[in-house]
């Protein structure tokens, strides 16, 4: 069982959709198709062992070339992927997706595999205590009910208890279901129609809806929502050097390798890194930042400076009022 | 370069690369010790030729910069999965592997021979029977094959019904999706996903790491390990010094950090009679030993242990069995309330008490509160009072912050 194994190679990936095209097909449609799955360079590798018959997987006949399998070609399952099947079978949140009855039958079909792991193999020690109900009958339809929604690009209407406690109402297009590690939980990036004809985004629990249905009206236009979120990403990236003193280097680009930065060596122990969020990641961004207390100095931009001399403010006089 | 090679025969080099490409994004030509200009540029060039949309490039004086950008927030899948995608394999490995599935597809069961003999009239590709022999004997042992003895004779068949049933039951593709994303061995769910053509388009996660996955070998092997109970030898490269020592020990469990993303193994160490941590990206080579007698009654203490633990030291320096530690914060209720939660929800079990109207204490003894530095200094602008046993902890603290004020100029 090797992860690191041939048979999960890419180039074997593009010349199965190559193979399983029934067509004949030119050098031009080859290199396309090896040029958008592919690396970079692995048209200058693939062709000349295709048109060589080094690989002998093609009829030539001219410049087509005809696939030798038959048409309904299907890779197996190894016995690597079994077991990671047969692991997944025990996380909580294939309930979300699976029915009781498709549970059975695929712990009935991997039965004598052993699982790649088991549950208590893993502890993580920083995970908040308060994660979603996966159990909860209303939380698993509400997940399905959104997930179906954002597959059809279908509204959905949503009962919510917000976090101040209000109960609101609202249609929206789940655009993206996002799971947080850190609190294991699901939130929905939503679009909801704005005032100007405009989309914006909105994040919302699932944990904290009380019904979801779906409306008979699907989102009429395409919305490009990477581009929804960087241009929600602050003009100003917030800049931080970095003193490379107790591996604060090495933590600190862990710990926020998650956000896109940037990083570049400005003296012989200083690092300066960029980091690119939004209003929404700002708070989260800060006490990140000051976690790291003086191994780290933020440098710009003003607002996120301003936040953080805010709160060094506020503690200096606690600390001097309490004594 | 007329050597250079897209595909690789071993990972571990690569990893490191990878992940000082990744991890740093900082280093030039010239900051990669230990290295031959060319192994450099060819490893450089292998990055860019996997990476090569998220491959970004500064010139500098010293040299081009190259790194790796990666935003999590905006990737449907992990960029760097494709890097356990490039093993390289021989002309003979491909075009085996097409035809010999595609021969047993319909469900019949052959001998080597009648592969032989078939290979031969119906895809015009000659192999020695010791090959077809040899070959389907490791797609056995990966799975892809069947093998069944019928009296004297060994024959070979092909199982696609899971492969069917998966590629037919869009809510199981839904689960790979996600999964591939956002859980353990991600890069296998990944597989899975490509193998039946099916891409992530509907979930994100916050607090991905992606490069971690650089270590999913080793967390394979020790995965393998822990289900046998037995011991291992671990070959650990020191992070600081880059110094190779071999440890022994029993391998109990994996810890992970849902912050930065990092993996440990937890194990015990027999000849100190210790519970200790190895970050997974130090260790760089795992030998399975002997099974191990008391491995129940070690689980059993680590559970024990574990209460205690606030992250993974198992001791702190001031080398007290266990050390307290008390934190008094403000709190303006009902406005600020959601500080109360996060005591509560992130305090890996230490107690919250209303002393006083708006007055708060958090209280917890674990075995090392040095561990517990940078959670206590997220709540900076609330704190009226931080003591602990362990006096160099409360010392670092209040020290840290005279700093701070000092950086950032905060007058009275």
């Amino acid at each position: 069982m090797e992860l690191f194994s041939e048979i999960y190679n890419c180039y074997y990936q593009v010349l199965r959709h190559l193979l399983c095209t029934q067509t004949a097909l030119t050098k031009q449609q080859i290199g396309d198709q090896i040029c958008g799955e592919g690396f970079e360079e692995s048209l200058l590798s693939i062709i000349p062992k295709l048109e060589n018959g080094s690989w002998n997987l093609f009829h030539q006949d001219g410049d087509l070339f005809f696939s030798k399998l038959t048409s309904s070609f299907i890779t197996p399952v190894s016995t690597l992927q079994k077991s990671y099947l047969k692991a997944l079978l025990t996380d909580p949140r294939m309930q979300l997706f699976l029915s009781q009855e498709q549970l059975e039958n695929l712990q009935q079909m991997l039965s004598s595999v052993t699982p790649l792991w088991t549950q208590e193999q893993f502890y993580y020690y920083d995970r908040f205590i308060d994660g979603d109900p996966y159990e909860n009958e209303n939380y698993r339809r509400n997940f399905r009910t959104l997930l179906t929604a954002q597959k059809n690009h279908q509204y959905v209407d949503i009962d919510y208890n917000s976090p101040n406690g209000n109960r609101v109402h609202h249609h929206y297009v789940p655009a993206r279901l996002e799971y947080s590690v850190k609190n294991d939980k699901f939130r929905v990036l939503a679009l909801k129609n704005a005032r100007d004809h405009n989309m914006k985004l909105e994040i919302l629990n699932i944990s904290r809806m009380q019904s979801v249905s779906l409306i008979e009206k699907t989102l009429s236009f395409e919305v490009d929502f990477n581009a929804l979120i960087q241009n929600s990403y602050y003009r100003e990236p917030l800049k931080l050097h970095i003193i490379n003193k107790r591996n604060a280097l090495e933590r600190a680009m862990l710990h926020f390798a998650n956000y896109e930065k940037n990083t570049t060596k400005i003296d012989e122990n200083t690092y300066e890194c960029l980091i690119y969020y939004n209003q929404i990641m700002e708070t989260e961004l800060l006490i990140e930042v000051m976690s790291f207390g003086p191994m780290l100095t933020v440098i710009g931009n003003d607002k996120f400076l301003k936040s953080l001399k805010a709160r060094l403010q506020r503690q200096k006089k606690l600390i001097t009022d309490n004594h | 370069m007329s050597d250079f090679h897209e595909l690789i025969k071993s990972f571990p080099k690569t990893r490191e690369y990878v992940r000082d490409f990744f991890v740093y994004g900082f280093k030039t030509r010239n900051e990669f010790k230990n290295k031959s200009p060319r192994t450099y540029d060819n490893e450089r060039r292998r990055l860019e030729s996997w990476l090569s949309p998220f491959v970004h490039k500064d010139h500098l004086s010293n040299g081009a910069n190259i790194s790796l950008a990666i935003d999590s927030n905006l990737l449907d899948t992990n960029p760097l999965f494709r890097v356990w995608k490039t093993k390289s394999f021989t002309d003979n490995d491909i075009v085996f592997h097409f035809f010999i599935l595609d021969l047993l597809q319909d469900g019949g069961k052959m001998t080597a021979e009648e592969i032989t003999d078939d290979l031969l009239t119906e895809y015009e590709a000659f192999f020695d029977i010791q090959t077809v022999r040899r070959k389907c004997n490791a797609y056995q042992k990966e799975g892809l094959l069947q093998k069944q003895r019928k009296g004297k004779t060994v024959v070979y068949s092909l199982d696609t019904s899971l492969a069917q049933w998966l590629k037919s039951n869009e809510t199981i593709l839904d689960a790979l999706a996600f999964f591939q994303l956002a859980g353990n061995l991600g890069m296998i769910g990944n597989q899975l996903t490509d193998q039946f053509d099916y891409q992530n388009q509907t979930f994100r996660v916050k607090h991905s790491f992606f490069v971690h996955t650089l270590e999913d070998e080793i967390l394979l092997d020790l995965l393998n390990i822990i289900h046998q109970q037995k011991s291992a030898a671990l070959e650990i490269k020191s992070s600081k010094k880059g110094v190779i020592n071999t440890t022994y020990c029993v391998p109990l469990q994996i810890f992970i950090s849902t912050r930065s993303g990092r993996r440990f193994l937890c194990a015990y160490i027999d000849r100190s009679k210790r519970f200790t941590c190895f970050r997974l990206d130090t260790i760089k080579k795992v030998t399975p030993l002997e099974k191990t007698e008391a491995y129940e009654e070690l689980q059993t203490k680590l559970n024990r242990n574990r209460r205690q633990l606030w992250g993974v030291s198992f001791q702190g320096r001031e080398r007290h069995h266990l050390d307290k530690l008390t934190m008094t914060i403000q709190v303006f209720e009902p406005k600020e309330s959601y500080i109360v939660d996060r005591l509560r929800r992130e305090g890996r079990g230490g107690t919250v008490t209303k002393t006083a109207p708006n007055i708060y204490q958090y209280e917890i003894e674990v075995f090392d509160c040095n561990e517990m530095l940078p959670w206590i200094r997220t709540f900076i602008g609330r704190i009226l009072s931080l003591e602990c046993s362990a006096k160099s902890v409360e010392r670092r603290f209040y020290e840290d912050l005279q700093t701070m004020y000092q950086m950032y100029q905060i007058e009275e």
